[in-house]
Protein backbone atom coordinates (compact mmCIF):
# COMPACT_ATOMS: atom_id res chain seq x y z
CA UNK A 1 0.00 0.00 0.00
CA UNK A 2 2.79 2.54 1.09
CA UNK A 3 4.42 1.44 -1.87
CA UNK A 4 1.62 2.30 -4.22
CA UNK A 5 1.11 6.05 -2.59
CA UNK A 6 4.55 6.61 -3.03
CA UNK A 7 4.25 5.55 -6.65
CA UNK A 8 1.00 7.26 -7.20
CA UNK A 9 2.97 10.86 -5.63
CA UNK A 10 5.94 10.37 -7.46
CA UNK A 11 3.58 9.88 -10.82
CA UNK A 12 1.72 13.28 -9.51
CA UNK A 13 4.80 14.98 -9.53
CA UNK A 14 6.58 13.89 -12.47
CA UNK A 15 3.01 15.12 -14.07
CA UNK A 16 2.96 18.57 -12.70
CA UNK A 17 6.72 18.66 -13.64
CA UNK A 18 6.27 17.34 -17.05
CA UNK A 19 3.22 19.90 -17.92
CA UNK A 20 5.62 22.78 -16.61
CA UNK A 21 8.41 22.39 -18.55
CA UNK A 22 8.16 22.89 -22.63
CA UNK A 23 9.02 20.47 -24.58
CA UNK A 24 12.23 19.86 -25.25
CA UNK A 25 14.35 20.36 -28.75
CA UNK A 26 14.25 16.72 -30.04
CA UNK A 27 11.42 15.17 -28.38
CA UNK A 28 8.01 14.46 -30.57
CA UNK A 29 5.07 16.37 -30.51
CA UNK A 30 2.29 14.06 -29.65
CA UNK A 31 -0.49 14.28 -32.18
CA UNK A 32 -3.56 16.56 -31.03
CA UNK A 33 -7.01 17.48 -32.07
CA UNK A 34 -8.33 20.77 -31.36
CA UNK A 35 -11.46 23.09 -33.04
CA UNK A 36 -10.90 25.64 -35.62
CA UNK A 37 -13.83 28.69 -35.74
CA UNK A 38 -16.51 26.77 -37.11
CA UNK A 39 -16.06 24.44 -34.66
CA UNK A 40 -14.54 21.62 -36.94
CA UNK A 41 -12.11 19.50 -34.91
CA UNK A 42 -8.78 19.39 -36.83
CA UNK A 43 -5.47 17.58 -35.80
CA UNK A 44 -1.72 18.47 -35.99
CA UNK A 45 -1.34 15.19 -38.26
CA UNK A 46 -4.13 16.34 -40.74
CA UNK A 47 -3.14 20.11 -40.57
CA UNK A 48 1.03 19.20 -41.30
CA UNK A 49 2.78 20.08 -44.66
CA UNK A 50 5.06 17.35 -46.34
CA UNK A 51 7.99 18.88 -44.15
CA UNK A 52 6.00 20.04 -41.04
CA UNK A 53 4.33 21.97 -39.25
CA UNK A 54 4.69 25.14 -36.75
CA UNK A 55 2.75 25.28 -33.56
CA UNK A 56 2.28 29.11 -33.45
CA UNK A 57 0.51 30.55 -30.18
CA UNK A 58 -1.44 33.61 -30.97
CA UNK A 59 -3.84 36.21 -28.96
CA UNK A 60 -5.93 39.03 -30.25
CA UNK A 61 -5.35 40.85 -27.91
CA UNK A 62 -1.75 40.92 -27.59
CA UNK A 63 0.31 44.14 -29.37
CA UNK A 64 3.81 41.86 -29.79
CA UNK A 65 1.26 39.49 -31.71
CA UNK A 66 -0.31 42.10 -33.75
CA UNK A 67 2.82 43.39 -34.83
CA UNK A 68 3.70 39.99 -35.78
CA UNK A 69 0.45 39.55 -37.53
CA UNK A 70 1.75 40.42 -41.28
CA UNK A 71 5.03 38.84 -40.91
CA UNK A 72 3.58 35.28 -39.93
CA UNK A 73 1.28 35.50 -43.08
CA UNK A 74 4.36 36.39 -45.24
CA UNK A 75 6.62 33.37 -43.60
CA UNK A 76 3.37 30.98 -44.10
CA UNK A 77 2.92 32.00 -47.57
CA UNK A 78 6.41 31.44 -48.36
CA UNK A 79 6.99 28.18 -47.02
CA UNK A 80 3.03 27.18 -47.94
CA UNK A 81 4.74 25.75 -50.73
CA UNK A 82 7.85 24.16 -49.56
CA UNK A 83 5.60 21.70 -47.33
CA UNK A 84 5.88 23.24 -43.90
CA UNK A 85 2.04 24.45 -42.86
CA UNK A 86 1.15 27.12 -39.97
CA UNK A 87 -1.50 26.24 -37.28
CA UNK A 88 -2.15 29.10 -35.03
CA UNK A 89 -3.07 28.39 -31.50
CA UNK A 90 -5.37 30.80 -29.31
CA UNK A 91 -4.83 29.15 -25.78
CA UNK A 92 -6.30 32.47 -23.66
CA UNK A 93 -9.02 32.02 -21.19
CA UNK A 94 -10.59 35.18 -22.19
CA UNK A 95 -10.66 34.32 -26.06
CA UNK A 96 -12.25 31.34 -25.92
CA UNK A 97 -16.28 31.12 -25.10
CA UNK A 98 -16.96 29.83 -21.32
CA UNK A 99 -19.14 27.29 -21.87
CA UNK A 100 -17.85 25.37 -25.32
CA UNK A 101 -14.46 25.40 -27.38
CA UNK A 102 -14.83 27.98 -29.57
CA UNK A 103 -13.81 32.20 -29.83
CA UNK A 104 -15.39 34.76 -28.63
CA UNK A 105 -17.61 36.74 -31.21
CA UNK A 106 -14.70 39.26 -31.65
CA UNK A 107 -12.07 37.35 -31.78
CA UNK A 108 -13.52 35.23 -34.60
CA UNK A 109 -14.02 37.82 -36.83
CA UNK A 110 -10.60 39.35 -36.04
CA UNK A 111 -8.75 35.99 -36.56
CA UNK A 112 -11.29 35.98 -39.95
CA UNK A 113 -9.74 39.13 -40.96
CA UNK A 114 -6.59 38.22 -40.15
CA UNK A 115 -4.40 35.26 -40.64
CA UNK A 116 -4.10 33.33 -43.68
CA UNK A 117 -3.71 29.87 -42.13
CA UNK A 118 -5.92 28.05 -39.57
CA UNK A 119 -6.19 29.08 -36.40
CA UNK A 120 -7.25 26.83 -33.39
CA UNK A 121 -8.57 27.33 -29.77
CA UNK A 122 -7.49 25.32 -27.00
CA UNK A 123 -10.12 25.47 -24.16
CA UNK A 124 -8.56 25.26 -20.66
CA UNK A 125 -4.81 26.02 -22.07
CA UNK A 126 -4.37 21.87 -22.42
CA UNK A 127 -2.09 22.20 -25.17
CA UNK A 128 -0.75 25.24 -24.15
CA UNK A 129 0.16 23.47 -20.89
CA UNK A 130 1.42 20.42 -22.70
CA UNK A 131 4.04 22.08 -24.63
CA UNK A 132 4.91 24.52 -21.91
CA UNK A 133 3.91 27.21 -23.96
CA UNK A 134 3.81 30.85 -21.76
CA UNK A 135 3.84 33.38 -24.13
CA UNK A 136 2.64 34.67 -27.55
CA UNK A 137 3.96 34.91 -30.02
CA UNK A 138 5.32 31.53 -29.35
CA UNK A 139 6.29 28.68 -32.47
CA UNK A 140 7.07 25.41 -32.31
CA UNK A 141 8.65 24.18 -35.14
CA UNK A 142 8.02 20.52 -35.92
CA UNK A 143 9.29 18.48 -39.05
CA UNK A 144 6.97 15.69 -40.74
CA UNK A 145 7.45 12.94 -37.93
CA UNK A 146 6.50 16.00 -35.29
CA UNK A 147 9.86 16.11 -34.05
CA UNK A 148 10.71 19.47 -32.54
CA UNK A 149 13.41 21.35 -34.35
CA UNK A 150 13.44 24.74 -33.51
CA UNK A 151 11.42 26.61 -30.22
CA UNK A 152 10.60 30.40 -29.56
CA UNK A 153 10.48 33.65 -31.06
CA UNK A 154 9.84 34.26 -34.78
CA UNK A 155 12.99 37.12 -35.03
CA UNK A 156 14.53 39.33 -32.99
CA UNK A 157 13.03 42.25 -33.20
CA UNK A 158 9.22 42.82 -32.66
CA UNK A 159 8.68 46.08 -34.19
CA UNK A 160 10.04 44.43 -37.55
CA UNK A 161 11.85 47.73 -38.46
CA UNK A 162 15.56 46.08 -37.10
CA UNK A 163 15.46 42.38 -38.04
CA UNK A 164 19.05 40.90 -37.63
CA UNK A 165 18.01 37.22 -37.10
CA UNK A 166 15.41 35.34 -38.56
CA UNK A 167 14.76 32.44 -36.68
CA UNK A 168 11.97 30.57 -37.94
CA UNK A 169 12.95 31.27 -41.68
CA UNK A 170 16.48 30.28 -40.78
CA UNK A 171 15.68 26.92 -38.62
CA UNK A 172 13.33 26.12 -42.14
CA UNK A 173 15.61 26.69 -44.58
CA UNK A 174 18.20 24.80 -42.70
CA UNK A 175 15.37 21.82 -42.54
CA UNK A 176 14.43 22.04 -45.90
CA UNK A 177 18.30 22.10 -46.51
CA UNK A 178 18.90 19.06 -44.47
CA UNK A 179 21.26 20.72 -42.62
CA UNK A 180 21.76 21.17 -39.26
CA UNK A 181 20.01 24.17 -37.38
CA UNK A 182 22.38 26.39 -35.46
CA UNK A 183 20.08 27.99 -33.19
CA UNK A 184 17.15 25.37 -32.15
CA UNK A 185 15.70 28.18 -29.77
CA UNK A 186 15.28 31.85 -28.58
CA UNK A 187 13.09 34.01 -26.45
CA UNK A 188 11.69 37.35 -27.05
CA UNK A 189 10.00 39.80 -24.78
CA UNK A 190 5.78 38.86 -25.29
CA UNK A 191 2.50 38.85 -23.57
CA UNK A 192 2.00 35.80 -21.36
CA UNK A 193 -0.58 33.76 -22.47
CA UNK A 194 -3.72 33.94 -20.08
CA UNK A 195 -4.53 30.43 -18.60
CA UNK A 196 -7.86 29.14 -16.52
CA UNK A 197 -7.60 30.16 -13.20
CA UNK B 1 -18.14 92.35 1.90
CA UNK B 2 -19.20 89.75 -0.80
CA UNK B 3 -16.76 90.72 -3.12
CA UNK B 4 -14.23 89.35 -0.70
CA UNK B 5 -16.11 86.47 -0.59
CA UNK B 6 -16.44 85.70 -3.95
CA UNK B 7 -12.35 86.42 -4.58
CA UNK B 8 -11.63 84.37 -1.46
CA UNK B 9 -13.84 81.17 -2.63
CA UNK B 10 -11.90 81.51 -6.51
CA UNK B 11 -8.54 81.65 -5.20
CA UNK B 12 -9.32 78.50 -3.04
CA UNK B 13 -10.82 76.78 -5.92
CA UNK B 14 -7.84 77.70 -8.34
CA UNK B 15 -5.36 76.68 -5.22
CA UNK B 16 -7.15 73.05 -5.12
CA UNK B 17 -6.92 72.76 -8.78
CA UNK B 18 -3.03 73.52 -8.35
CA UNK B 19 -2.71 71.32 -5.48
CA UNK B 20 -5.10 67.82 -7.47
CA UNK B 21 -2.94 68.69 -10.67
CA UNK B 22 -0.03 68.43 -8.50
CA UNK B 23 -1.06 64.99 -6.73
CA UNK B 24 -1.89 63.40 -10.34
CA UNK B 25 1.87 63.01 -10.48
CA UNK B 26 2.00 65.89 -13.05
CA UNK B 27 0.58 63.38 -15.68
CA UNK B 28 -0.53 66.10 -17.89
CA UNK B 29 0.77 66.26 -21.42
CA UNK B 30 3.29 69.34 -22.09
CA UNK B 31 4.04 68.56 -25.65
CA UNK B 32 2.50 70.37 -28.45
CA UNK B 33 3.27 68.10 -31.07
CA UNK B 34 1.25 65.25 -32.22
CA UNK B 35 2.97 62.84 -29.11
CA UNK B 36 2.07 64.86 -26.22
CA UNK B 37 4.74 64.30 -23.72
CA UNK B 38 3.92 63.75 -19.95
CA UNK B 39 6.31 65.13 -17.30
CA UNK B 40 5.56 61.83 -15.07
CA UNK B 41 8.32 60.18 -12.99
CA UNK B 42 12.04 60.38 -14.76
CA UNK B 43 12.15 56.88 -16.67
CA UNK B 44 16.02 56.24 -17.19
CA UNK B 45 16.97 54.09 -20.45
CA UNK B 46 19.09 51.31 -19.86
CA UNK B 47 20.54 48.65 -21.90
CA UNK B 48 22.40 45.29 -21.27
CA UNK B 49 25.06 46.43 -18.93
CA UNK B 50 22.83 48.56 -17.14
CA UNK B 51 19.79 45.83 -16.80
CA UNK B 52 23.35 43.56 -15.10
CA UNK B 53 24.02 46.57 -12.22
CA UNK B 54 20.05 46.40 -11.85
CA UNK B 55 20.95 42.42 -10.97
CA UNK B 56 23.61 43.01 -8.78
CA UNK B 57 22.16 43.77 -4.91
CA UNK B 58 23.96 46.24 -2.94
CA UNK B 59 23.65 44.79 0.30
CA UNK B 60 19.77 44.54 -0.30
CA UNK B 61 17.32 42.43 -0.99
CA UNK B 62 16.24 43.45 -4.92
CA UNK B 63 12.52 43.31 -6.55
CA UNK B 64 12.29 43.68 -10.03
CA UNK B 65 9.10 44.15 -12.00
CA UNK B 66 9.41 43.66 -15.90
CA UNK B 67 6.45 44.96 -17.43
CA UNK B 68 5.14 47.17 -20.62
CA UNK B 69 1.87 49.68 -20.42
CA UNK B 70 1.02 47.07 -23.37
CA UNK B 71 0.68 44.26 -21.59
CA UNK B 72 -2.88 44.19 -19.92
CA UNK B 73 -1.59 41.94 -16.88
CA UNK B 74 1.18 44.31 -16.15
CA UNK B 75 -1.34 47.21 -15.83
CA UNK B 76 -3.62 45.49 -13.88
CA UNK B 77 -0.65 43.95 -10.84
CA UNK B 78 0.60 47.12 -10.86
CA UNK B 79 -1.56 48.64 -7.66
CA UNK B 80 -0.02 46.09 -5.56
CA UNK B 81 3.74 46.52 -6.63
CA UNK B 82 3.25 50.47 -5.51
CA UNK B 83 1.58 49.57 -2.44
CA UNK B 84 4.32 47.10 -2.44
CA UNK B 85 7.02 49.82 -2.46
CA UNK B 86 5.28 51.78 -0.02
CA UNK B 87 5.40 49.14 2.83
CA UNK B 88 8.85 48.45 2.15
CA UNK B 89 10.70 51.34 0.97
CA UNK B 90 14.19 51.41 2.64
CA UNK B 91 14.33 47.91 3.15
CA UNK B 92 14.34 46.24 -0.24
CA UNK B 93 15.57 48.12 -3.53
CA UNK B 94 12.48 47.76 -5.77
CA UNK B 95 12.94 48.86 -9.63
CA UNK B 96 10.36 48.86 -12.72
CA UNK B 97 12.38 48.04 -15.97
CA UNK B 98 9.93 48.90 -18.57
CA UNK B 99 9.76 46.95 -22.37
CA UNK B 100 7.78 49.40 -24.04
CA UNK B 101 9.22 51.18 -27.20
CA UNK B 102 12.15 53.82 -27.32
CA UNK B 103 9.41 56.13 -28.55
CA UNK B 104 7.36 55.56 -25.03
CA UNK B 105 10.19 56.81 -22.74
CA UNK B 106 8.67 60.58 -22.54
CA UNK B 107 5.43 59.76 -22.84
CA UNK B 108 3.30 56.42 -22.00
CA UNK B 109 5.65 55.17 -19.74
CA UNK B 110 5.69 57.98 -17.53
CA UNK B 111 2.07 58.82 -17.85
CA UNK B 112 1.27 55.37 -16.54
CA UNK B 113 3.71 55.82 -13.98
CA UNK B 114 2.15 59.06 -12.93
CA UNK B 115 -1.46 57.81 -12.67
CA UNK B 116 0.07 54.89 -10.54
CA UNK B 117 1.53 57.25 -8.24
CA UNK B 118 4.56 54.87 -8.65
CA UNK B 119 7.80 56.15 -6.80
CA UNK B 120 10.35 53.08 -7.72
CA UNK B 121 13.06 54.18 -9.77
CA UNK B 122 11.79 53.40 -13.56
CA UNK B 123 14.04 52.07 -16.37
CA UNK B 124 13.27 50.92 -19.68
CA UNK B 125 15.50 48.36 -21.27
CA UNK B 126 16.26 49.05 -25.04
CA UNK B 127 18.16 46.18 -26.18
CA UNK B 128 18.75 45.03 -29.93
CA UNK B 129 18.96 40.87 -28.27
CA UNK B 130 15.87 40.18 -26.64
CA UNK B 131 17.03 36.78 -25.97
CA UNK B 132 20.32 37.61 -24.07
CA UNK B 133 18.34 39.98 -21.59
CA UNK B 134 15.78 37.05 -20.91
CA UNK B 135 18.96 34.77 -20.20
CA UNK B 136 20.58 37.41 -17.97
CA UNK B 137 17.61 37.75 -15.86
CA UNK B 138 16.27 33.62 -15.52
CA UNK B 139 17.20 30.52 -17.06
CA UNK B 140 13.66 29.93 -16.41
CA UNK B 141 11.99 32.87 -18.54
CA UNK B 142 11.08 32.60 -21.95
CA UNK B 143 10.52 36.42 -22.19
CA UNK B 144 6.14 36.53 -21.47
CA UNK B 145 5.26 39.83 -19.24
CA UNK B 146 5.06 40.60 -16.59
CA UNK B 147 7.85 39.01 -14.52
CA UNK B 148 9.30 40.13 -11.17
CA UNK B 149 11.74 38.74 -9.51
CA UNK B 150 13.61 38.90 -6.24
CA UNK B 151 17.02 38.88 -5.30
CA UNK B 152 18.83 37.58 -2.19
CA UNK B 153 21.91 39.69 -0.98
CA UNK B 154 23.74 37.73 -2.49
CA UNK B 155 22.91 37.96 -5.84
CA UNK B 156 20.60 34.75 -6.18
CA UNK B 157 16.96 34.26 -6.58
CA UNK B 158 15.12 33.99 -4.47
CA UNK B 159 11.42 33.74 -6.15
CA UNK B 160 10.38 34.26 -9.42
CA UNK B 161 6.82 34.64 -10.49
CA UNK B 162 5.75 34.77 -14.40
CA UNK B 163 2.33 36.33 -14.47
CA UNK B 164 0.38 38.61 -11.94
CA UNK B 165 2.35 38.54 -8.53
CA UNK B 166 0.29 38.02 -5.53
CA UNK B 167 0.65 40.66 -2.73
CA UNK B 168 0.05 38.44 -0.10
CA UNK B 169 3.14 35.89 -1.58
CA UNK B 170 5.64 38.29 -2.36
CA UNK B 171 5.31 39.82 0.56
CA UNK B 172 5.71 36.49 2.55
CA UNK B 173 8.93 35.79 -0.17
CA UNK B 174 10.47 39.39 0.62
CA UNK B 175 9.74 38.97 4.82
CA UNK B 176 12.38 35.43 4.15
CA UNK B 177 15.14 37.78 3.24
CA UNK B 178 14.62 40.72 6.12
CA UNK B 179 15.42 40.90 9.65
CA UNK B 180 12.31 41.11 11.59
CA UNK B 181 12.19 44.66 12.44
CA UNK B 182 12.55 45.23 9.19
CA UNK B 183 9.08 43.99 8.15
CA UNK B 184 6.14 46.19 7.89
Amino acid sequence: MKRAILLFTAMLVFAVSASAQSLAIGATMENFSLPDGTGKMQTLDGLKGKNGAVIMFVSSQCPVVKAYNERMNAIAADYAARGITFIGINSNVGEIEKTEAKPVGWVKDHIAATYKFTVLFDKGNVLADKLGATTTPEAYFVDAKNVLLYHGAIDNDKSGANITATYLRTAFDSALAGKKIERTSANAFGCTIKRVE
Amino acid sequence: MQSLSRHLIRAVLVAALVVIAFQNGNAQPSGKGKTPVWDGPKVTQIDIDGLRKLLKPNGKPVLINFWATWCDPCREEFPDLVKLDAAYKGKIDFYTVSLDDLADIKTYVPKFLGEQKAEMPAYLLKTPDDNAAIALVSPEWTGNLPLTILLKPDGTTAYLRKGIVKYATITAEIDKLITPEAKP
